[in-house]
């Protein structure tokens, strides 16, 4: 039974056929550098064998496109030690279980004694407020515009509900802001951008507007499958080779002009937008998310008052350099080695879906 | 954090709906799409429907590889300029 | 037999006096008996002759119970695939039980008829057993350890390190039933699936396949980090790169659309009653024809080859879509669902 939407756009033929038109627009002509921004990009890339299939001529960058990534120590050490609070249930995505802080992660956190629940969704999270109410469910708020609107409705429900056990740490970033710090910066050397297709379904297309046209860079919002992702860099190659740098949409069965307004309006109604600081990029004005004062009884942040000057990033680990496309795993002194999946060290290797992480698994 | 899956609604109550996927069932939410109607294929993201999927859109995307030759994009570009 | 608040295990049980002989013979002795059981000594007497297979098993499968079995019929099919997996008929298995004080013994009598049904399926006896209890919070619920001995027929040489560069790869069936089942009645996942577990015993497929060609290299069941763990343990052992076509992997779209929503990746989830088989490459499609004839073997199928490792590294390849080759590595730990 094919899946729908899915197997489709995983045809062989097409596939193939989609290479020999890309290689046949790039042979011959500069070297041309894309960079991806969304980690789940990262991942098809690296599971689809895409950077093999590639000739010479064309290098797929992985930019800062995993939230988990991007997190800061000092962010995921401030949930980590709510978690260790006793009456406290610890509510977080798969993706953060993993995750190393300065001391331990929430893995080790769980050795320790506290009460960590992995939940598929945040509605869970809410549910278990429900069900516990002598305890305080913390919510670890990780995740750009495609969860960001799916936390904001958990706190929308949780208010109605008036479930005052149910908190959210917002540590939530939105990517334009990002793209744009990138763009600003003097060593950036990337000639477009794949755009990440489900951010975009929530943000629509226009958001990119100020990169192509300030920065003269051409975006391509772009799917994830193998069709997807070769169509998408056709178009990125196009646009170079007729020196236009504007956004286009290669996945418009599910990104519409304007994006998801109610997605964009609920997550506006309970999320101011604030300045955040993204690991191995620093401090981007207006690039995060945090609660909205008529939601501060819900806001972690505001219960909790966590003391962790003794955050620390990891020494030795280039990320930054990773992150901005700089550098590639490989030339890390610490990778593979020192820092690995069953130890990682610094951001990138420690999401399954971080550059390293993904080069680690599927490239060497 | 972009992890979603095509998946058709098979039952609605209010706020909540039934998606189907190879023969898999899960509740999901609706709350972001509320225009989501019986019979949509929609987009699941951690247990919320995010975008609907459309089925002519798709079909130019996969039949648009044939005027490949052509070098014709025109039709599928999004907002330009 | 439906679990009842007032029968429950007690510490006593455990403790050897009256209220474990009670246990042994209205729970235990009267699901498993056989002869050798029956003698009740401290140990079971057994007569072989030949080379024998050993192996021991600890089962904590949580939860107990799910779609397709529960712990004990998979501590009894898990054990005598692993001897399955070396050549070997199994004869006897032996179980030991750590239960937890409180637990219901009402799920207990489930679990022993469990195994003794997956004993009759695979023609094999449980002659000696041992259980013990501990207080509540020592254990979840119950652990079973089962040790099993078989048989290897003469001229048998099955191993991990058999491998040999043109030696095809097959897998019998559909890969990640079990692992996914078992995801899908985690808490909070609330998938609804008839999805099952495919724990079940192999010795008769293996035998028909050991019939059918001399020189099956290597067999493995993969369970615990799936295909891929398999494939990777055997290239080590045997020194070679095996490389797969990930496109020919039977695999049904419950599974798939399973790891799809969770980010999971198929080739790492368990599999209780499907194998993997390294085999000389011109004995390959003969194998496969000679599985599809045995019910447990119906979906079976080339998936892949083996060749001479590369720069001296043993590595597992997966050939993908779009003809490229990427690194098919081992699971890291825990497989979590993420939505990322």
């Amino acid at each position: 039974m094919p899946l729908p939407f899915l197997d489709d756009f995983r045809d062989r033929s097409q596939v193939r056929a989609l290479l020999g038109e890309l290689n046949a627009r790039l042979e011959g002509g500069p070297v041309r550098r894309v960079m991806e921004v969304c980690g789940t990009h990262t991942m098809a890339i690296s599971r689809q064998g895409i950077r093999q299939a590639l000739p010479p001529e064309l290098k797929l960058i992985s930019g800062p496109g995993c939230p988990v990534c991007v997190t800061s120590n000092a962010d995921i050490d401030r949930f980590i030690e709510i978690s260790l609070l006793p009456g406290v249930i610890a509510a977080t995505f798969g993706d953060m279980l993993r995750v190393p802080g300065t001391r331990m992660g929430l893995s080790q956190a769980r050795g320790r004694g506290a009460q960590v629940r992995i939940v598929y969704s945040t509605l869970d999270a809410v549910e278990l407020a429900r069900k516990n109410p002598e305890s305080e469910v913390v919510f670890f708020g990780v995740g750009f515009e495609t969860t960001a609107p799916t936390v904001a409705a958990a706190l929308v429900e949780a208010r109605a509900a008036d479930l005052t056990n149910f908190h959210v740490l917002s540590v939530h970033k939105v990517v334009p802001p990002a793209l744009e710090a990138l763009c600003a910066a003097p060593k950036l050397a990337v000639d477009a951008f794949l755009c990440p297709g489900h951010v975009s379904a929530i943000i629509g297309p226009e958001a990119y507007l100020p990169v192509a046209e300030k920065h003269n860079m051409p975006c391509v919002i772009a799917g994830f499958e193998p069709v997807d992702i070769l169509q998408s860099l056709i178009m990125i190659v196009d646009q170079l080779n007729g020196d236009r740098s504007v956004v286009e949409t290669q996945y418009n069965r599910v990104v519409q002009p304007g994006g998801n307004p109610a997605a964009r309006a609920i997550m506006e109604s309970v999320f101011d937008p604030c300045d955040a600081e993204w690991r191995g990029l620093g401090v981007i004005p207006s690039s995060g998310l945090s609660i909205k004062r008529e939601f501060s009884g819900h806001d972690a942040g505001e219960k909790f008052d966590i003391d962790v000057s003794y955050s620390r990033e990891p020494k030795g680990c280039i990320c930054g350099s990773i992150l901005t496309g700089v550098k590639i795993p490989t030339d890390c002194a610490l990778f593979g080695a020192a820092c690995n999946p069953g130890h990682p060290v610094g951001p990138c290797m420690v999401s399954s879906e971080g550059t390293c992480a993904a080069y680690y698994q599927y490239e060497i | 954090m972009c992890l979603a899956v095509p998946a058709k609604i098979v039952e609605i109550e209010g706020q909540l709906v039934t998606v189907e996927v190879g023969g898999l069932t899960r509740q999901a939410s609706i709350v972001l799409l509320p225009d989501a109607s019986l019979g949509d294929y929609v987009l699941i993201h951690a247990g919320f429907a995010i975008s609907r999927i459309d089925e002519k859109e798709a079909l130019e995307t996969l039949h648009l590889f044939e005027q490949l030759g052509n070098g014709d994009y025109g039709s599928i570009s999004g907002p330009q300029d | 037999m439906s679990p009842d608040d007032n029968n429950r295990i007690l510490l006593g049980h455990g403790s050897g006096g009256k209220l474990t002989q009670e246990l042994i013979e209205s729970v235990f002795a009267s699901r498993l008996n056989n002869p050798i059981l029956a003698q009740m000594d401290d140990a079971a007497i057994v007569e072989l002759q030949g080379r024998l297979a050993v192996t021991v098993d600890c089962h904590v499968v949580s939860p107990l119970f799910f779609p397709g079995g529960d712990i004990g019929r998979l501590s009894v099919t898990g054990t005598v695939n692993d001897l399955a997996m070396v050549g070997a008929t199994a004869l006897y298995l032996t179980a030991g039980f750590i239960i937890e004080e409180g637990f219901s013994i009402g799920e207990l009598e489930r679990i022993i008829d469990s195994m003794s049904e997956a004993a009759k399926e695979a023609g094999i006896q449980i002659v000696a057993g041992d259980t013990k209890v501990v207080e509540k919070g020592a254990a979840d619920g119950i652990f079973i350890t089962t040790t099993g001995v078989g048989m290897i027929p003469a001229g048998i040489h099955i191993s991990g390190s058999g491998a040999r560069p043109g030696d095809a790869v097959i897998v019998s069936g559909t890969i990640g039933d079990h692992g996914v089942t078992i995801l899908c009645q985690r808490e909070g996942m609330n998938f609804e699936t008839s999805l099952k577990s495919d724990c079940a015993p192999l010795g008769r497929l293996v035998r028909d396949m050991v019939d059918a060609s001399p020189r099956i290299r290597s067999l493995r069941d993969p369970t615990r980090g799936g295909l891929a763990n398999t494939l990777n343990e055997i290239a080590s052992a045997s020194g070679v790169t095996i490389e797969i076509d990930e496109e020919k992997i039977p695999m049904r779209a419950e599974v798939r659309a399973a790891c799809e929503l969770t980010g999971l990746d198929p080739l790492v989830m368990a599999n209780e009653g499907k194998l993997l088989a390294i085999v000389a490459a011109q004995d390959a499609e003969r194998l496969v024809d000679t599985m599809r004839q045995n019910v447990l073997g119906r979906d079976a199928a080339i998936v892949g080859s083996v060749g001479h490792a590369e720069g001296g590294k043993a590595r597992v390849f997966t050939r993908t879509l779009l003809g490229s080759r990427r690194v098919l590595s081992m699971a890291t730990g825990e497989q979590l669902p993420r939505i990322c």
